[in-house]
């Protein structure tokens, strides 16, 4: 049926179009792996030969992962196959086929004139930046190709649009131009997820391989697993409690907790730290660990992010209730509402510590004091008690406008025949909210409580600004490893565990609310 | 007045009630600030008053001597609108493919989307700041504009999937009667009943770009031109003593604030406005 469809100088055409697709996929591959080996860094290891100072060798597998990766090399590569097997298969003349080669053509059109526009702007930048003219002959050897590349594409994209009806026949289905559609829609998002989230979280990824010093010229070296080892290390020793006569009750500190013996000496050289006593009658059990500050981030920012979020769905949903019921100047109201989520969070941190202070010049604890609950000033950000609860407080006010924001606008999706049809059942606004509201608000409610979940477990600025280095969250415990230690391949494997703790997290989340589905 | 009256009269009470516990709620830190910046620096060091006792405009002086400030602002409003509007084409585009489309790897994707949030800012931040220079967008708002995508696309994209999947599909049907393409019934049918999901994404876009400080310190703080404002009031230095210029920072926060209150005046009436017009029915 398809040849019978093909006159000659048709299959002369498709012939010619699936040549060039598949010469441009294979050129493309070629010239990916020609200017990956041609690349400074790459070079530069190529060629080192060892200098009497005795250094290590720098290693080519690090060195190419840090320049190009493992992602980047899969997309092209992948590109290019794309192109090779849609060039193979236009042969037979299939419209389906001829669909996704237009889709081809148009993105490296496109990616092509990014690129384009790229160097143009990269050169005249940097010319105004150095106060130099711009090198024009650079500018023009790197933009021609991808100028003829462009053009070409650009050219062939046209030509089969124009006659792809008349050249090629077949069956299209409504889930092949469905699922193209889709593609389309979603190349944008994708590409800048590997722009700025998979390439720099692979990067982070390869440090956490490795040794790397943050901003030091020392040549990083693989060193396995060595950091996660240290940061994931955990041990259970049970202890027994401090007795100052034998046989006697145990210890107890002034506010009545008991003093456990330190796990074994030679544990602690090891470098193991204990965080926690679980007593178990006159024992206890002791966990330690490695890096008992890293556990204990944990420990706190899980504990913060339960109940901040908790709190917050609350009392947003409690606001969005409040400015989506009629009453004069509620427009107003949805403004005043957002005020708190309005301030940038490094200035309304700054603004909290300076109500939080300790002493009366701090306006909580005047309020207090003035109303009789305590009898002297609290140390809201430095009382290691009060910290986490302060934290709590701070987040639950800045972030509840978000919730309430989004809970508002799954509000008005509830049609409001619903109520009115309830009421004339005698249904009591109660049961109303209990019966309509809260199953139609499922949806908002779910998407609102992962991205606050999400963004509750990486806290960042508020704990930086209000406790320092006093109360480490996940996150500011990645910031100082990072920035106050330098190590930069021990802050890399940080990121990871984080990365792994919060996607469980989030899996969780979106199964127990069936999102996706 | 009939019992029924009065019933309603008591709710209407109630409600204004309520009104005024948010509004107190979500103020009263913001009333504070705003006192704080009529406060002179000894006053911040005294017991707490509710009113300043000598109120002066010096600190709103400090924010805008040097013109700095305003071009902050500025740089600030321009990265801010263009990263929600890009948040909004992008978002818009990918959530229409995997709210509404049948394709092969839809829920991989959702996941995909959502593993950008999944990390701090500050794991990717040496990452991020190679890949900016390789662009060649180092030192200019054109790196805020790439990188902010990472925190506005994925709210974005989920919450406009669940308002595609919440319209009911006999839109579709009867647009692909009418003879629509796909991205007709997209572009002209889905996309105007999601006017309040698009506003709403949009202002937290705006609000979440405007107040992103780690991204704006590293790419924008050698370049004073290109500075966004969370920066430009964070690189304060105390003229008038050596204490952290709080009362400066307050009153910058003052003016950095009114903006978007502004905004959400503007658009608030949209948030409403989308499934009122009645195209569902029928």
């Amino acid at each position: 049926m398809l040849s019978t469809a093909q006159s000659p100088p048709n299959r002369n055409r498709i012939m010619l179009l699936s040549a060039a697709m598949m010469l441009i996929g294979v050129l493309g591959i070629v010239f990916f792996f020609a200017s990956v080996a041609n690349d400074a860094a790459i070079q530069f290891v190529l060629n080192w030969t060892p200098s009497e100072s005795g250094e290590q060798a720098p290693s080519l597998l690090l060195v190419f992962l840090e320049r190009v990766g493992i992602i980047v090399s899969i997309l092209v590569v992948s590109a290019g196959i794309f192109f090779v097997v849609i060039g193979w298969r236009l042969r037979l003349g299939a419209i389906r086929v001829a669909y996704w080669a237009r889709i081809g053509l148009i993105w490296l059109g496109l990616g092509a004139s990014a690129f384009i526009a790229l160097e143009i702007f990269n050169s005249f930048n940097s010319a105004a930046m150095d106060k130099e003219a711009v090198d024009f002959p650079a500018l023009v050897s790197t933009v021609l190709p991808a100028l003829m590349l462009a053009l070409f594409a650009f050219a062939l994209w046209r030509w089969l649009s124009n006659n792809l009806e008349v050249i090629f026949s077949g069956e299209d289905s409504l889930l092949g131009r469905e699922t193209r559609l889709a593609w389309n829609l979603l190349i944008p998002t994708l590409t800048i997820f590997v722009l700025v989230a998979a390439r720099p979280l692979e990067q982070t990824f390869i440090r956490s391989l490795t040794d790397k010093r943050f901003a030091g010229s020392a040549v990083p070296q693989f060193v396995g697993l060595d950091n996660y080892v240290n940061l994931l290390t955990i041990r259970l020793d049970t202890v027994d409690c401090k007795k100052s006569i034998s046989d006697g009750p145990c210890d107890t500190r002034a506010n009545g907790s008991i003093r456990w013996e330190s796990i074994d000496r030679e544990l602690l050289r090891e470098g193991f730290r204990t965080i926690f006593n679980l007593r178990l009658g006159d024992q206890s059990l002791a966990i330690s660990g490695l890096d008992d500050d890293f556990i204990e981030a944990i420990s706190t920012t899980v504990i913060f992010t339960v109940i901040s979020v908790a709190l917050e769905l609350l009392i947003g949903l409690f606001m969005a209730l409040v400015v989506n019921s009629k009453f004069r100047g509620r427009g107003a109201m949805r403004a005043v509402m957002l005020v708190p989520w309005a301030i940038p969070t490094v200035i309304s941190a700054r603004l909290w510590e300076l109500m939080l202070k300790d002493t009366s010049a701090g306006i909580f604890n005047k309020i207090l004091l003035d109303l009789g609950a305590i009898e002297a000033p609290l140390a809201w950000l430095s009382d290691p008690a009060l910290q986490i609860p302060t934290a709590i407080i701070v987040d639950v006010w800045k972030t509840a406008p978000f919730m309430a924001l989004l809970l508002l606008a799954g509000l008005q999706t509830i049609p409001s025949d619903l109520y009115e049809a309830a009421s004339v059942d005698g249904a009591n606004p109660v049961r109303r909210f209990f019966n309509i509201t809260l199953p139609l608000l499922r949806p908002a409610i779910a998407i609102a409580l992962i991205f606050r979940t999400l963004d509750a477990l990486r806290v960042f600025d508020l704990f930086n600004v209000l406790f320092g280095r006093q109360q480490l969250s996940m996150a500011t415990y990645n910031f100082e490893t990072l920035v106050s230690n330098q190590q930069d391949g021990y802050a890399s494997a940080i990121s990871v565990i984080i990365f792994i703790f919060i996607s469980i997290f989030a899996f969780m989340y979106v199964r127990l609310f069936n999102v996706e589905s | 007045m009939t019992r029924k009256q009065l019933r309603q009269r008591a709710q209407q009470a109630l409600l204004y009630l309520l009104v005024i516990l948010v509004a107190i709620y979500a103020l009263f830190p913001f009333y504070w600030a705003f006192v704080t910046s009529f406060k002179t620096e000894n006053e911040m060091f005294q017991t707490a008053a509710y009113l300043p006792r000598n109120p002066t405009l010096q600190n709103y002086q400090y924010v805008f001597s040097g013109g700095s400030f305003l071009l902050a602002l500025r740089n600030s409003a321009l990265v801010s609108s263009a990263a929600s509007i890009f948040a909004l084409v992008a978002g818009s585009f990918a959530a229409y493919a995997l709210g509404r489309l049948r394709f092969r790897g839809r829920v991989a994707l959702l996941y995909v989307v959502l593993s950008m949030t999944m990390f701090p800012a500050i794991s990717i931040l040496s990452g991020l700041y190679t890949i900016v220079r390789q662009l060649g967008f180092f030192g200019t708002g054109l790196s805020l504009l790439v990188t902010y995508p990472i925190f506005t696309l994925p709210f974005t994209v989920w919450v406009l999937t669940s308002f595609f999947k919440g319209l009911p599909a006999e839109i579709e049907q009867a647009a692909t009667v009418d003879g629509c393409t796909p991205f007709q019934t997209f572009r002209l049918i889905l996309l105007p009943l999601t006017a309040p999901a698009l506003v709403t994404t949009g202002l937290l876009a705006f609000v979440q770009s405007w107040n992103e400080y780690l991204f704006a310190l590293n790419f924008t703080a050698t370049n004073p031109s290109a500075q966004t404002v969370p920066v430009a009031i964070a690189l304060f230095s105390g003229e008038f003593s050596e204490q952290e210029p709080i009362a400066e920072i307050m009153a910058a926060a003052m003016v950095v604030t009114i903006p978007l209150v502004a905004l959400v005046l503007i658009f608030q009436n949209r948030i409403v406005a989308g499934l009122t017009a009645g195209a569902v029915k029928g």
